[in-house]
C-alpha cells in the first residue's frame, strides 16, 4: 500500500546541512499496523509529515502509494490525498487547534473542504465521531483552550477519521497522558484500527506494542531493525533496539532502569559509518567506516555489520565430576554442575540464582576458564577455550575477566594497591611502566577509589572491604574485559554497601559496555540487577529467561519457592513448603522431584528437558500446569480487566 | 596478614637478645684482623703457656694465641654455617616447588628421595666422607649442604601444597600468568616467613654440625675452627690447659647456637598465629 524508498530528508540550517533521514525503505501493507519507535530526534516525525508531503527540507528517493509517486504531486493533488487517503493525528502539543473555533467546527472543516456545502452531513458525521472517541455532546461546542490535552487528542482523531481515510498516521497518540487516559485512548485507537491500515509514531513502547503487529526502530534517520512488535520489543536483535527497551519502564521491570551509554549523534556531523557505533558496546573498525546495509532476516530486517546481538560465551552441557570419599574409603563421584548450559549475549547482565551448593561457583570458574569441565565446551566468541594455545590463550584472558567471591582470597596480601592493578597488564605487557600507572589510576576512578599515592601504596588490609571489592573491581577492569563473571560480589558486604556495589557495577557495565554474569543466591538482588536470570538447582539450569517474565510467571516450582522465599520486610514467618520424597530409582527422573509439590508420576521417571516456553526455558513436565495457576492469579486478573 | 619481620622481632625480648648476640659475632668476624692481639697462625713462645696479659688466654699445644684462634674461628663458623644454611635451602626450595607443582609422578619420586635422605644417619656419613675427601672449608660446605636440605624440602612442600590453592594465584592465572610468573611473584613471597625461619634453624644446625666434625678431626687443619681447637685440647684435658683452652670454645658454640635459635624462636612465634599472643599490623 505504501511504499518508502531509500527516503533521504535533508534540511540547510545556518550551522550547515542537516540530515534528518538517510536511506529510508519501509513497506506497508494493507491493513498492517505499523509502529516506528525510537529516541526523540530519530526523525520519526519528519518521516510522518514526508508522508503527508509537509515537510520543508529537501526530499530525494521514493514514496509510492498504491503504485503512485507521491513525491511528484504537486500541491493541488495533495489535499485529496491528505484528507481521502492519508490521515495523520497530530503530535497534541496544545497548538494544534485554533482556539477561536468551536471542537466541532474544526472537525467539520476538512469534510466541508471536501464536499464543499454539505454542512448538515458534516455535522451529523463529525458528532457521531465525536461520540465515538468518548466525547459528551457539551465538548462539542467548547474552545479547545477549555478542553483537557486528553479531550483535545481525542478531538484530534475525530477530525482525522472524518473523511475515513484508509491510512492512519498517528504520531505519538498517548505521550503527555496520564495512564489511565492512555488506556482509554489505546483501547479506543485499537478499535479504530480494526478496518485501517495505521502507522504509529511513538517513543512510548507500551502504546505501540498494543497497537502495532510490526515495528521499525529508528536511529539518527537510519532505520536500524524491523520485525514483529513482539518478539522485536521482547527479544531485540540490535544493540540499539536494545538499549531502547532497556530504557523503559514498565509495570513488570524489576531491574534497575539504564539509560543508553554516550549522547545521541549531533545530525549536522553525523558520525561516519554506522551511526550508532560510538554508542555500540560491540562496535569493530568496520562499524566507524561502513554503513550497514538494512538486510533481510528470520522475521525481520536488521542493519548491522556483526548480525545483531553477538553470543560472546557459550558453554554447552558442561559437567564437572569431582571425587569425593565414599562408604569404606571407597572413591565416589558427585557432579557439582551436571549438563548446565548457558549463553551470554553483548552488553547484558545474566544473574545466575540458585542456593549454595548448586554449583554457581563452578559454573563461574568453568566459564571463566580456570577450571576446565570433564564434559562439555565453552565457546568464548564461537572459540572453544580450553584449547586455545599461546598467544590466543593470553588474548582470551585479557577479555574474560572474573571476580572472585572473597576479595581477601583473591588478593595477594604481599602487594600494595598499585601493583594489585597493574599485576594484569604487567602479566599481558600491556604498554610501559608510565602508561601503566595511567591505566591503574583511571581503573581505580572508574571505581571511585582515589588514584594518590598514599591510597596506592596501602596494603589490602589496611583497606575496608568494600574498598577491597572495589580494588578487585579496578583490577579486572583495567584491562577493559568483554566479559566480566562476578561470583557473589556483595556477599560479605552489608545491605548499603552492597547496594552501592551493585549500583557501581551495573553502571560500569553500561558505560564500559562489557557482558556481566552475576552470580548470587539472593534473588530479589538478581532481579534488580539482571536482564536476564537462570535459576541453577543441583548442577542444572531449571529455568532460564528475561528478568521480568521469570518473576511474573516462575515457571518451574524451583523458581517459584525462590520467589517466595526471597527477602522482604514482612513479619509473618516463612513456610518453607519443601517437601521430601522418595524416588523409586535414585539417579532418574527429575532432580527437584523430591522437593516438588506438584510432581507427578512422570516426574519420577524422566528428567525433563530444558524447553522453549514463550520467551523463557524451563525444564519441568508440570511448566504448564503451573503456568495456568499463574494465569489465575486473582492480581493479575484484575490488571488484566483494566487494560 | 602482612607481617614485617624486623619489627616483630624487635618488639619480642627474645629476639632482640638474639639479634644482639648474633650481630657481635658479625661483627667480630667481620674485624678479626683488628681485633686480633696476634697472628693466630705464628708461633708467638713456648707452647702451653697459661694466661698472661701478652696471651690474654695462653698459648696452645703449638704456641699460637689462643684469643686470636677463636677470634678468626668466628669467621670460618659463620661462613660454613651461613653458606651452607643459604645453599641447603635454595635445594629444599627448588624441590619444594617441583613437587608441589611438577604433578604426581615428579612429587612421589622427591617425597620418597626426602625420606631416603631423613632415615640416613647424617653425622656417619660425613664423616665417611670427610675422610674420604680431606675436607677444606668448601668440601664441608658442600657436603653439609647436600644432607641437610630434606626436613626444610619437607617442610617447604607442605606449606606450597597449601599456598598454591590460594585464590590469588588463581586470579593471576586468570590474566593469564604462566606457572614462572606465578612461582617468581606470589609463590616465593608467600614462603618468605618459612623460609627465614628455616634459614635461621640451619644455621643454627650447621654451627653444630661443623664443630662436631671438627671435633672429631675431620676438617682442614690449617683453617682456625672452634671444634677443631676444642679436638686438639681434648688431648691435654688432664692438664690445668682446658681452663682457657677448652672452654671458651665450647662456650662460644654454645653462644652461637643459642643466639640463633633466640631468633628462630622469636620468628616461630611470631609467624605462627597460636604463638601469637597480640597481633601487631603495620601501618595501623
Amino acid at each position: 500500500m505504501l511504499d518508502i524508498n531509500n527516503l533521504k530528508v535533508t534540511f540547510d540550517t545556518r550551522m550547515g546541512e542537516v540530515n534528518v533521514l538517510n536511506q529510508v525503505s519501509l513497506k506497508i501493507a494493507p491493513g498492517e499496523r505499523v509502529g516506528i519507535i525510537g529516541e526523540s530526534g530519530s526523525g520519526k516525525t519528519t518521516l510522518a509529515l514526508s508522508i503527508m508531503g509537509l515537510v520543508q527540507g529537501q526530499v530525494q528517493g521514493s514514496i509510492k502509494y498504491r503504485g503512485e509517486e507521491l513525491l511528484d504531486k504537486r500541491e493541488e493533488d495533495w489535499e485529496k490525498i491528505r484528507s481521502k487517503k492519508i490521515s495523520m493525528v497530530f503530535q497534541n502539543t496544545g497548538e494544534m487547534l485554533n482556539p477561536v473555533y468551536t471542537l466541532l467546527d474544526q472537525v467539520m472543516e476538512p469534510y466541508l473542504k471536501v464536499n464543499p456545502g454539505k454542512k448538515k452531513e458534516a455535522f451529523n458525521r463529525a458528532s457521531n465521531l465525536l461520540k465515538k472517541v468518548g466525547l459528551r455532546e457539551d465538548h462539542f461546542y467548547a474552545y479547545p483552550f477549555t478542553l483537557s490535552g486528553g479531550e483535545v487528542q481525542r478531538g484530534l482523531i475525530a477530525m482525522a477519521l472524518i473523511n475515513d481515510p484508509e491510512l492512519l498516521i498517528l504520531d505519538e497518540p498517548t505521550s503527555a497522558l496520564d495512564a489511565l487516559t492512555r488506556a482509554e485512548l489505546i483501547r479506543l485507537l485499537d478499535e479504530i484500527a480494526q478496518n485501517k491500515t495505521i502507522l504509529v509514531i511513538s517513543h512510548d513502547l507500551s502504546t505501540v506494542i498494543k497497537l502495532t503487529r510490526r515495528t521499525a526502530v529508528l536511529y539518527a534517520g537510519s532505520i536500524m531493525e524491523t520485525g514483529p512488535t513482539e518478539s522485536l520489543l521482547r527479544e531485540p536483535k540490535h544493540p540499539y533496539s536494545r538499549a531502547l527497551v532497556r530504557a523503559y519502564p514498565t509495570r513488570t521491570t524489576v531491574k534497575d532502569l539504564q539509560g543508553i551509554r554516550g549522547e545521541f549523534p549531533s545530525l549536522v556531523e553525523p558520525p561516519s559509518g554506522c551511526p550508532f557505533h560510538p554508542r555500540c558496546t560491540q562496535a569493530l573498525e568496520k562499524c566507524s567506516q561502513e554503513k550497514p546495509c538494512l538486510v533481510e532476516a528470520e522475521e525481520g530486517a536488521l542493519a548491522c555489520h556483526r548480525g545483531g546481538i553477538i553470543t560472546l560465551l557459550r558453554g554447552e552441557n558442561l559437567v564437572r565430576r569431582f571425587p569425593r570419599q565414599g562408604k569404606e574409603g571407597k572413591e565416589i563421584y558427585f557432579n557439582a554442575v551436571d549438563g548446565a548450559g548457558v549463553t551470554l549475549k553483548e552488553g547484558e547482565i545474566l544473574a545466575l540464582v540458585g542456593e549454595s551448593g548448586s554449583g554457581k561457583t563452578t559454573l563461574a570458574h568453568i566459564l571463566a576458564g580456570i577450571n576446565q569441565p570433564t564434559e562439555g565446551k565453552v565457546y568464548f566468541q564461537d572459540r572453544e577455550i580450553y584449547s586455545l594455545k599461546g598467544r590466543e590463550k593470553k588474548d582470551l584472558r585479557r577479555r574474560l575477566q572474573i571476580l572472585f567471591q572473597n576479595p581477601q582470597e583473591a588478593v595477594s596480601h604481599r602487594m600494595m594497591v598499585h601493583d594489585l592493578v597493574e599485576e594484569p597488564l604487567e602479566i599481558q605487557g600491556i604498554g610501559d611502566k608510565e602508561t601503566r600507572v595511567q591505566g591503574v589510576k583511571e581503573a581505580l576512578g572508574l571505581v571511585g577509589l582515589p588514584g594518590d599515592s598514599f591510597f596506592l601504596h596501602k596494603y589490602p588490609h589496611e583497606l575496608s572491604g568494600g574498598e577491597l571489592q572495589r580494588v578487585t573491581i579496578a583490577r579486572a577492569l583495567v584491562m577493559k574485559p568483554k566479559v566480566l563473571i562476578a561470583d557473589e560480589p556483595s556477599a560479605s558486604l552489608d545491605a548499603s554497601v552492597q547496594a552501592k556495589m551493585l549500583k557501581l557495577l551495573m553502571h560500569l557495565q553500561n558505560e564500559q559496555g562489557f557482558a556481566l554474569f552475576l552470580i548470587t543466591h539472593d534473588l530479589a538482588l538478581a532481579g534488580k540487577v539482571g536482564d536476564r536470570v537462570a535459576v541453577m538447582f543441583l548442577g542444572k539450569i531449571v529455568e532460564e529467561g528475561p528478568t521480568s517474565e521469570v518473576f511474573r510467571f516462575p515457571l518451574h516450582p524451583y523458581t517459584e519457592l525462590l520467589l517466595d522465599m526471597a527477602p522482604s520486610l514482612e513479619r509473618e514467618v516463612p513456610s518453607l513448603r519443601r517437601t521430601v520424597k522418595l524416588k523409586e530409582e535414585e539417579g532418574k527422573g527429575c532432580p527437584y522431584y523430591a522437593h516438588c509439590p506438584y510432581s507427578t508420576e512422570l516426574c519420577s521417571r524422566e528428567e525433563p528437558p530444558l524447553k522453549e516456553k514463550g520467551f523463557q526455558r524451563v525444564a519441568c513436565h508440570r511448566a504448564a500446569a503451573l503456568e495456568k495457576k499463574n494465569n489465575n492469579n486473582s492480581y493479575y486478573k484484575e490488571i488484566k480487566k483494566v487494560l | 596478614m602482612h607481617i614485617n619481620y624486623w619489627t616483630e622481632l624487635k618488639r619480642n625480648k627474645f629476639g632482640r637478645i638474639g639479634l644482639i648476640m648474633v650481630s657481635i659475632l658479625v661483627l667480630v668476624a667481620l674485624a678479626a684482623p683488628f681485633l686480633a692481639p696476634h697472628n693466630p697462625w705464628v708461633y708467638q713462645g713456648q707452647p702451653l703457656t697459661p694466661p698472661s696479659e701478652e696471651y690474654i688466654l695462653g698459648l696452645n699445644d703449638i704456641g699460637q694465641d689462643i684469643l686470636s684462634e677463636l677470634i678468626y674461628g668466628t669467621r670460618t663458623t659463620l661462613l660454613v654455617g651461613v653458606s651452607v644454611a643459604v645453599f641447603s635451602t635454595l635445594i629444599s626450595l627448588a624441590l619444594a616447588l617441583a613437587a608441589a607443582l611438577g604433578g604426581r609422578i615428579v612429587d612421589r619420586i622427591i617425597l620418597r628421595l626426602i625420606d631416603i635422605m631423613l632415615i640416613l644417619p647424617v653425622f656417619l656419613i660425613a664423616i665417611l666422607v670427610a675422610i674420604y675427601f680431606k675436607p677444606g672449608v668448601v668440601t664441608i660446605i658442600i657436603m653439609l649442604t647436600l644432607l641437610l636440605w630434606p626436613p626444610g624440602a619437607r617442610i617447604l612442600r607442605a606449606q606450597t601444597l597449601s599456598l598454591k590453592e590460594r585464590q590469588h594465584l588463581t586470579a593471576a592465572s586468570s590474566f593469564g600468568a604462566g606457572k614462572g610468573y606465578i612461582v617468581y611473584r606470589h609463590l616465593i613471597p608467600d614462603l618468605y616467613p618459612l623460609l627465614t625461619v628455616n634459614l635461621i634453624q640451619m644455621v643454627r644446625r650447621t654451627v653444630f654440625m661443623e664443630a662436631g666434625l671438627a671435633f672429631l678431626g675431620i676438617f682442614d687443619p690449617t683453617q682456625k675452627s672452634w671444634g677443631l681447637m676444642i679436638h686438639y685440647a681434648s688431648e691435654f684435658i688432664f692438664t690445668g690447659a682446658w681452663k682457657w683452652w677448652l672452654l671458651p670454645p665450647g662456650l662460644l658454640i654454645s653462644y652461637t647456637i643459642i643466639g640463633f635459635a633466640l631468633i628462630g624462636y622469636a620468628l616461630e612465634s611470631s609467624l605462627d598465629p597460636r604463638l601469637r599472643r597480640n597481633i601487631h599490623y603495620v601501618g595501623h
